[in-house]
C-alpha cells in the first residue's frame, strides 16, 4: 500500500513515517502543503494522510486542489474538536478524519478501511489455527471442543478474528462491540478480553490473544 | 440619518416639536373655522338687518324724498368703501346707488315682499382679489311709490384681514411652541438620561479585577431600577461563572500535574543509565497510559467547554429505553461481575436523546455505581415514563453519601473524599459531563443517598411537537 503523509510538524511526520514503514507500507512524507500537493499529483498513492494546520498552503487548500484532479482517498488530521471543521473537511471531499491526539493503531485501522477495495464479504466460516468460528450458527470450537460464549464475547471474538494480526485499540473495540464511541473511564474492554481469554486461550497451549503494551490487543497465531 | 436614529434625545426633541406643532395647528384650525363661521354669520346678519331696516324705513314717503335729495346721507350711513346699496323701482333708473368701491353689481332675484328675510337668502361670491363678497336683494313695499328693489352687499375686507392675522398668529404660536417644546424636551431628556450616563460610566469601570462591584441603584429613577437589578444579577452570574472557571482551571492544572509528573519522573529516571529493552518497553507503555489519561482529560474538558447545544439537539432520536438499559448492562457486565455486582436492567418507554450522549451519561453513572458499589450487591438501572418525559435511574448499594455533598457532586473535579487516591481511570469529570449532557437535552439530573442506597436520576423531556 502506497501512503502519502503530508505533515509539517517534524516529530509527528517522523513517527508517522517510521510507524507506517514498520508495518510494511510504502510511505512518502511531504513536509508542507505545496510539496504534498505536488507529490499527490505526480505519483499514484492509495491513500493520503493530510494534516490540516500547515503554514502557507493549508490542508483545505491542498484538498481543494487535489480533488480537481484526483480522487485518492484522504484522511485528514485536525487538532480542533470542532464539528464545523469536520464537516468542512468532508464536504471538500475528504473520506475520513482523526482528531489529535489519536492512537496510532486507530490511524492504521482507518487507513486499512479506506483502502479496502470493493465490498467486504462477510465470511461465514472463520478459521484461526485450531479455532473455528461458524458465524451464522454462532458456534465456536477449538481443538474440537465446543466453547460457549455470551453475545458480546462472540462479537469481540468475531472482531478479533476478522482483524487477524492487526493491533486493535481499546476505543476501537469499545466502538465496534458495544457501539460506545467515546473513551470511557472504565476498563470494560480489558475485563471483556480477560474473560474471553479465560474461555478460548487459557485451556490451550497456543495463545491467540496478545496484549500490545500501551496500545491494545492483537489476535494472531504468532506471539 | 444615523445620528437621528441613534440619538434618543434628538429624536424625542423632534417628536415633541412635531407633536406640539401639529396639535396646536389643529387646534388653531378648528378655532379658526369656528371664528370664520361666526364672522360670516354676523356679517350676513348685518346685511339682512339692513334690508329689514330699509323695509321699515322706506315705507315712509319722506324717506324716499330724502333718498332723492340727500343720497350722501345714505353713503355716510353705510359708512365705508366696502358697502354697496342700490334701490331701484321696477323698470326705472336706480333711485340710489351707493357704490364707493365700484363693485360689480350682482344680478340677484329679490326676495318677495311678504316673506321675512333669513340668513339663507344671503348670497356669497368669490368677490374681488380673493376677498369674499356677500349680497342680498329684496322687494320692498314703499307705499305710494309701489314696490322697490333693494340690493345691499358688502365686501368682507375686514373679515378677511382679521382671519388672515388670526391664521398667521396660529402658525406663529404653533411654531414658537414647537421650538420651545423641542428645546425643553431636549433639555429634559438630556437631564433625564443623566443617571443612565452615570451608570454607563460605572459599568465601564467594572472589569475582571472588580467583578464583585455592583451598580448603585441609589438615586436612580424608578424606571431604571429593573435594568440595574438585571445588570447586577448578570454580574452575579458572571462573577460566579468566573470564579467557577478559575476554579476549574486551577483544578485542571492540578489534575494535569499527576500524569505529567509521572511522565517526567519515570522518563528521567529511565534515562539515568542503560537499561534492558524490556525496561524501556515498560517505560514507554507506562508513558502511553499517562498520555492516554491526559488525552481523555483533554477530551472531557473540550466536551464540557463546548457551548453550542444545537448540534447535539439536532441529532436526537427516539430510543427504546429497555434496549438502552440492556446495552448498559451488557457493557458493564464484565467489570461488575469482577466485583460480584449483579446488574438488573429494566424499564420501558422512549428516550428522546442523542444516542452517544445518552450512553455516555449512563456509562458514567454506571461506572461510578460499580466503582463505589458494595461487593456482591445489586445494581439496578431502570427507566420509567413520567410527566415530563422519561426518568432513568441508577441505584447501587454502597456507603451513604453525606447530604452536604449531594448538590455539589455534579461540579467539575468535585470529590466527596479528597484523600481518596486518584485512579488513572477517574478524573473527577464524569458527573459534570453527565450534568452537561442533561443540560444540552434540557433535562435534569439529581442524586440522593440514604440507608446505603445511592440513586442517580436523569429526566429526559419527552419529544415535543415539531421537534
Amino acid at each position: 500500500m502506497n501512503i502519502l503523509v503530508v505533515e509539517d510538524e517534524p516529530k509527528a511526520g517522523n513517527y508517522l513515517l517510521n510507524g507506517l514503514q514498520e508495518l510494511g507500507y510504502c510511505v512518502s512524507l511531504a513536509r508542507d502543503g505545496a510539496d504534498g500537493l505536488h507529490q499527490a499529483l505526480e505519483h499514484d498513492f492509495d491513500v493520503i494522510v493530510l494534516d490540516v494546520m500547515m503554514p502557507k498552503m493549508d490542508g483545505w487548500e491542498v484538498l481543494r486542489r487535489l480533488r480537481k484532479e484526483a480522487d485518492t482517498p484522504v484522511l485528514f488530521l485536525t487538532a480542533r474538536d470542532d464539528i464545523a471543521d469536520r464537516i468542512k473537511g468532508l464536504e471538500l471531499g475528504a473520506d475520513d478524519y482523526l482528531i489529535k491526539p489519536f492512537s496510532f493503531a486507530e490511524l492504521v485501522a482507518r487507513l486499512r478501511t479506506l483502502t479496502r477495495r470493493g465490498p467486504t464479504r462477510e465470511e461465514e466460516q472463520l478459521q484461526v489455527a485450531d479455532l473455528q468460528i461458524d458465524v451464522l450458527k454462532r458456534r465456536i470450537t477449538r481443538a474440537g471442543v465446543r466453547i460457549t460464549l455470551t453475545n458480546k464475547e462472540f462479537a469481540l471474538l468475531h472482531l478479533f478474528a476478522t482483524h487477524q494480526g492487526q493491533v486493535l485499540s481499546r476505543s476501537m473495540i469499545a466502538s465496534r462491540v458495544w457501539d460506545m464511541n467515546f473513551d470511557s473511564d472504565t476498563n470494560v474492554v480489558d475485563v471483556a478480553v480477560r474473560r474471553l481469554r479465560l474461555k478460548i486461550d487459557d485451556p490451550f497451549q497456543l495463545k491467540l490473544i496478545h496484549s500490545v503494551r500501551g496500545i491494545g490487543y492483537r489476535f494472531d497465531t504468532q506471539p | 440619518m444615523n445620528g437621528l436614529r441613534h440619538s434618543l434625545t434628538l429624536r424625542l426633541a423632534l417628536v415633541f416639536a412635531l407633536l406640539a406643532f401639529v396639535s396646536l395647528t389643529l387646534l388653531g384650525v378648528a378655532l379658526y373655522r369656528d371664528l370664520e363661521r361666526e364672522l360670516i354669520r354676523r356679517d350676513d346678519a348685518a346685511l339682512v338687518n339692513r334690508i329689514d331696516q330699509l323695509r321699515t324705513f322706506l315705507n315712509d314717503s319722506n324717506a324716499l324724498e330724502l333718498i332723492r335729495t340727500k343720497p350722501a346721507l345714505f353713503q355716510n350711513m353705510l359708512g365705508n368703501r366696502e358697502a354697496l346699496l342700490t334701490i331701484t323701482s321696477a323698470g326705472q333708473t336706480p333711485l340710489l346707488v351707493v357704490n364707493p368701491g365700484n363693485l360689480p353689481l350682482p344680478s340677484l332675484a329679490p326676495v318677495a315682499m311678504d316673506r321675512p328675510l333669513s340668513l339663507a337668502d344671503v348670497q356669497h361670491y368669490p368677490g374681488v382679489d380673493g376677498i369674499p363678497f356677500a349680497a342680498v336683494a329684496a322687494t320692498i313695499d314703499s307705499g305710494d311709490m309701489g314696490s322697490l328693489q333693494v340690493l345691499t352687499g358688502r365686501l368682507m375686507t375686514e373679515r378677511t384681514a382679521v382671519l388672515a392675522s388670526y391664521r398667521i398668529n396660529v402658525y406663529l404660536f404653533a411654531s414658537v411652541a414647537a421650538v420651545l417644546l423641542a428645546l425643553s424636551g431636549y433639555l429634559l431628556v438630556h437631564r433625564g438620561l443623566l443617571p443612565v450616563r452615570r451608570l454607563a460610566r460605572h459599568a465601564h469601570g467594572i472589569g475582571v479585577g472588580n467583578l464583585g462591584e455592583r451598580l448603585d441603584s441609589h438615586g436612580a429613577p424608578r424606571e431604571l431600577l429593573p435594568m440595574i437589578d438585571a445588570f447586577n444579577a448578570m454580574l452575579d452570574r458572571l462573577g460566579k461563572g468566573f470564579v467557577q472557571l478559575g476554579q476549574v482551571s486551577t483544578d485542571m492544572a492540578h489534575e494535569l500535574r499527576t500524569p505529567i509528573n509521572n511522565l517526567l519522573g519515570e522518563t528521567q529516571v529511565a534515562l539515568q543509565q542503560h537499561r534492558s529493552i524490556d525496561a524501556y518497553q515498560q517505560l514507554l507503555a507506562s508513558n502511553v497510559e499517562e498520555l492516554e489519561r491526559l488525552a481523555r482529560m483533554l477530551d472531557n474538558m473540550l466536551f464540557l467547554a463546548r457551548t453550542d447545544p444545537s448540534s447535539a439537539l439536532k441529532q436526537r432520536q427516539e430510543l427504546d429505553a429497555a434496549d438502552e438499559m440492556q446495552r448498559m448492562a451488557d457493557y458493564f457486565e464484565g467489570p461488575a461481575a469482577d466485583v460480584g455486582i449483579h446488574i438488573r436492567a429494566g424499564g420501558s418507554g422512549v428516550i428522546w436523546a442523542e444516542p452517544m450522549l445518552l450512553r455516555r451519561a449512563l456509562a458514567n453513572l454506571c461506572a461510578n455505581a460499580i466503582k463505589y458499589g458494595a461487593p456482591h450487591s445489586e445494581l439496578v438501572i431502570d427507566a420509567t415514563p413520567c410527566a415530563e418525559g422519561i426518568r432513568l435511574s441508577v441505584d447501587n448499594h454502597g456507603p451513604t453519601i453525606p447530604a452536604e455533598h449531594l448538590p455539589r457532586l455534579f461540579e467539575r473535579f468535585y470529590r466527596v473524599d479528597e484523600s481518596r487516591e486518584r485512579s488513572a481511570n477517574s478524573n473527577g469529570l464524569g458527573l459534570s459531563i453527565v450534568a452537561t449532557i442533561m443540560q444540552l437535552h434540557n433535562g435534569t439530573c439529581s442524586a440522593s443517598s440514604q440507608d446505603g442506597v445511592t440513586r442517580f436520576e436523569l429526566v429526559f423531556p419527552a419529544r415535543r411537537q415539531g421537534e
